[in-house]
């Protein structure tokens, strides 16, 4: 069972820079059907108590997904660095959507910046790093969500583990 | 706007950019995880790969339907597929291929340790959406790629004999599709190895060398009958020595012929392999490499496909046309048989356990090969003949030839090859349909040596 009200923040304070980071993020939902949504975020912000996530979608590109979150569904969002496969997977039994504040936009497009230079150095192309990252110039919103349930997911034996609290 | 099919998006599935997966718990909690690879099935499904038990594998085998989110490699566009769990295959030649393409972009990715497949799960595609506002990249069609099928099959046909079809087919690779490392292999009828007749690219022919069914890329292709395609360089699917003797130690006191290296790239960072099938039965596998990372796309591997599937008829028809009556035997070409007087004689050594043939204490051949030149010496020095016929050896007995599927074609290029590369004074000529001479320009002392 998940906590209904998290308190004290369950993400530390290198999950929470973490999730700031290179990191692809892909969050999914479901319908009333219980058939799952999917959509690809543009960065994320922690709020200062490491109590909130914020991350943000291209409206155009994630309407599904907001449908069902906006019914009330829950979310669960996997954070995956390319570089190193380190991967987190937060989950909350519902979120908001929310417009963009002040500094969300340059957070997206900082975000976007810094995951291009990240898979290029992999041996992506500019021209398909670049237009993954495209639509965080789109119209967006946010969704805020306050974890509930972190997990290990990097690939390995600790896959899936349920993480507790850290200071 | 109409939805794309599942066909026009494979260039998704070629394992270049993760995909994910969103499936939902009993309570209705959706999971949402990445994915090495989506592989695609045919135009109605797709398969993934089952590593681990984990959260994602718990859901579905409740709530049969997910959705997984594929990105296209060049243009980065998305696709949501929504997907219904079917079955899991842990065998067979779709998890074959699944396990080479998973340790290939393991042993890419640095993960060669925790990628471990377990099962190839089937799901049925009911739906597939473009995310909107992708953008499409602007990447012409490979239009070289059915030119040069049609190039390279159009001359096979006109091939009179196995040895010119299967040099042509390795010259049209390379001539009309780029592909300058190539082989054929062709499958022993015993159904435990594969011998290599044709060569195309390396340094060392390697012809006449083996390879176990099961072992490598061409003998998992061969195993299971399926192409295996893979875009890195995997460790266990190459030909090193360590690995062939790991391999030869798992298989049941069989002699391999592993004198003769296999002739592969040691750094190929591309590989294919297609075997050749004529209706159920494996005559052999061609495989092409190339040091290049992701070199063969799926469209590659659909003309070869194809390609391979003319190959395979022309051979069928070339060893009918060996049924046919004996063409009249054509004038020596080379040297008389007298030259045969000429100089100190050397010694030729045959032992009879594995049919291994020894000049001047240089291995040679061994197994049908080693036989039909050593009946073929025998012959030559005690009745003083050269020429032979395919029918005579064929009814031979004693030279231990499988069955009559085996293609006797085959194992004379083998053998006229590796004399071409070992011994200068020995050469078969292939004189006319189903004859050939032995052109001998030195004395020979033939020895059979006592057993081990």
């Amino acid at each position: 069972m998940l906590q209904t009200k998290a308190t004290s923040p369950l993400l530390g304070a290198a999950q929470a820079a973490f999730l700031g980071g290179p990191v692809a993020i892909n969050l999914a939902s479901h319908d009333a059907a219980l058939v799952p949504s999917i959509a690809r975020a543009f960065g994320c912000r922690v709020s200062a108590d490491r109590l909130e996530v914020v991350v943000f979608l291209s409206q155009p590109r994630s309407r599904r997904i907001l449908d069902d979150l906006a019914a009330g569904a829950p979310i669960a969002a996997v954070f995956s660095r390319p570089a190193t496969h380190v991967t987190l997977q937060l989950k909350a039994a519902g979120a908001r959507i929310q417009r963009l504040t002040e500094g969300d936009r340059e957070i997206m497009l900082a975000c976007g910046a810094a995951f291009i230079a990240e898979i290029m150095a992999l041996g992506y192309s500019e021209n398909f790093s670049r237009a993954l990252m495209a639509p965080a110039g789109d119209d967006a919103v946010g969704v805020a969500f306050t974890p509930e349930a972190v997990f290990e997911q990097t690939p390995g034996p600790k896959a899936g583990m349920r993480l507790e609290p850290k200071p | 706007m109409t939805p794309p099919t599942l066909r026009s998006l494979r260039r998704c599935f070629e394992g270049a950019v993760p995909a994910t997966i969103a499936t939902c718990a009993a309570d209705g909690m959706p999971n949402v995880a990445k994915l090495s690879h989506v592989h695609f099935v045919d135009d109605e499904h797709v398969a993934l790969s089952y590593q681990f038990f984990n959260k994602t594998r718990e859901n579905i085998l409740l709530n049969h339907l997910a959705t997984v989110e594929v990105v296209d490699p060049v243009s980065a566009a998305h696709y949501c597929l929504q997907v219904e769990y079917l079955r899991t295959e842990t065998a067979g030649p779709l998890f074959a291929y699944m396990k080479a393409r998973l340790a290939a972009i393991a042993s890419h990715s640095g993960m060669s340790k925790v990628f471990r497949l377990l099962g190839s799960d089937i799901y049925r595609v009911l739906e597939v959406v473009a995310v909107s506002g992708n953008v499409d990249a602007d990447t012409p069609p490979r239009a070289n790629l059915l030119s040069g099928l049609r190039a390279c099959q159009a001359v096979l046909a006109g091939c009179a004999d196995l040895a010119r079809l299967l040099d042509t087919l390795l010259e049209g690779l390379e001539r009309h599709w780029d592909i300058c490392h190539s082989m054929l292999l062709m499958a022993d009828p015993d159904g435990k190895r594969l011998y290599t007749v044709a060569s195309r690219g390396y340094a060392e022919s390697g012809v006449g060398s083996e390879v176990y069914m099961g072992e490598g890329i061409v003998g998992v292709a061969a195993g299971e009958r399926t192409p295996i395609r893979i875009g890195y360089a995997v460790q266990e699917y190459r030909y090193s020595h360590a690995t062939r003797e790991r391999f030869a130690a798992s298989v049941d006191g069989y002699a391999l012929e592993t004198e003769i290296p296999f002739p592969g790239l040691a750094e190929a960072g591309s590989q294919l392999a297609v075997p050749l099938l004529l209706g159920g039965r494996l005559l052999g596998v061609l495989l092409v490499e190339s040091a290049e990372e992701q070199r063969f796309t799926f469209e590659d591997e659909d003309a070869l496909v194809v390609l391979s599937g003319q190959l395979v008829m022309c051979i069928d028809y070339l060893s009918r046309s060996a049924d046919l009556p004996l063409e009249p035997a054509a004038p020596a070409s080379s040297s008389p048989p007298t030259a045969a007087s000429q100089g100190a004689p050397v010694l030729i050594r045959h032992f009879p356990a594995d049919h291994s043939v020894f000049v001047d204490n240089d291995y040679l051949i061994k197994g049908v090969a080693g036989a039909i030149i050593w009946k073929l010496l025998r012959e030559h020095m005690v009745a003083g003949r050269s020429e032979f016929t395919n029918r005579e050896l064929r009814l031979d007995t004693t030279l231990g030839l499988p069955d009559i599927t085996d293609n006797l074609d085959a194992r004379l290029i083998l053998l006229q090859r590796r004399l071409a590369e070992r011994c200068s004074f020995i050469a078969i000529e292939k004189t006319g349909r189903g004859r050939f001479r032995l052109n001998v320009s030195r004395p020979l002392q033939l020895s059979v040596a006592a057993p081990h």
